[in-house]
């Protein structure tokens, strides 16, 4: 008697136990394997002149409305470059020359630009300037990146 | 005979400027001022170790230096970054 009973306990423990394995909370499965590491962002374009344009006046972006090569003798000159790319610190010179080769005026502005962005050179005289040709030669970090002719009548 | 040669253009009265949209690169706020035996070679040895770096500091300074060659003891540079 006493060892029927036995077996029916153990009977009954063997189900519980059993019943709690076959209740173990699955386990979750493992993480899906994560693709590969996302694009890096691309690299903002190396930094380039892209254009000289010149004008007798600039708008707010400091960029010229209305180019022109042409000017009068009272006129202030404006020459507006307009750069692309991002830089920590970059130089851009204007050397404005007349046509017998002297030198007009040089000129410089340190920029960090970190996308486009446009730079204006102006020069105005006291005086009337001379009737002749002019250029204006515009570089970076003291490599020339562009010039542009132009008149005053 | 009639002199042919026509006056130098005068520009010594010529002003200008400039300015970005760009923001205005940092600046180490060095200067350096000439000393007798100067030459824009040397000073630039002196701060970028390279001689040949002279031109940078040309760069930076334009409206001060008229002729890279000759500059002069009293002038006060502005040394850009390396």
């Amino acid at each position: 008697m006493i060892r029927s009973r036995r077996l029916v306990w153990a009977a009954g423990l063997g189900l519980v136990v059993v019943g709690a394995a076959s209740c173990k909370k699955k386990e979750p499965p493992p993480p899906a394997e994560t693709s590969a590491a996302p694009a890096p962002a691309p690299a903002p374009p190396a930094f380039a002149v892209q254009g000289i344009e010149l004008g007798k006046t600039v708008d707010a972006d400091k960029k010229v409305a209305a180019p022109t090569t042409t000017f009068g003798r009272k006129d202030t000159i404006y020459a507006s470059v307009t750069t692309e790319g991002a830089a920590p610190s970059k130089t851009l010179s204007a050397k404005w020359t007349f046509q017998d080769g002297q030198t007009v005026k040089e000129q410089s502005q340190s920029i960090a630009p970190t996308g486009p962005a446009a730079t204006e050179f102006h020069i105005s005289k006291k005086g009337l300037w001379p009737a002749g040709k002019y250029k204006v030669e515009v570089s970076v970090d003291g490599s020339p990146a562009g010039s542009k002719d132009f008149e005053i009548k | 005979m009639p002199d042919d040669k026509q006056p130098k253009a005068d520009f010594s009265d010529v002003e200008g400027g400039s300015s970005s949209t760009a923001p205005p690169a940092p600046s180490s706020g060095r200067t350096y001022t000439v000393v007798k035996g100067d030459s824009l070679s040397k000073i630039a040895k002196q701060f970028y170790g390279n001689a040949s770096q002279w031109k940078k500091i040309y760069e930076a300074n334009k409206d001060t230096i008229k002729n890279p060659d000759l500059i002069y003891p009293g002038q006060t540079f502005k040394i850009p970054d390396a």
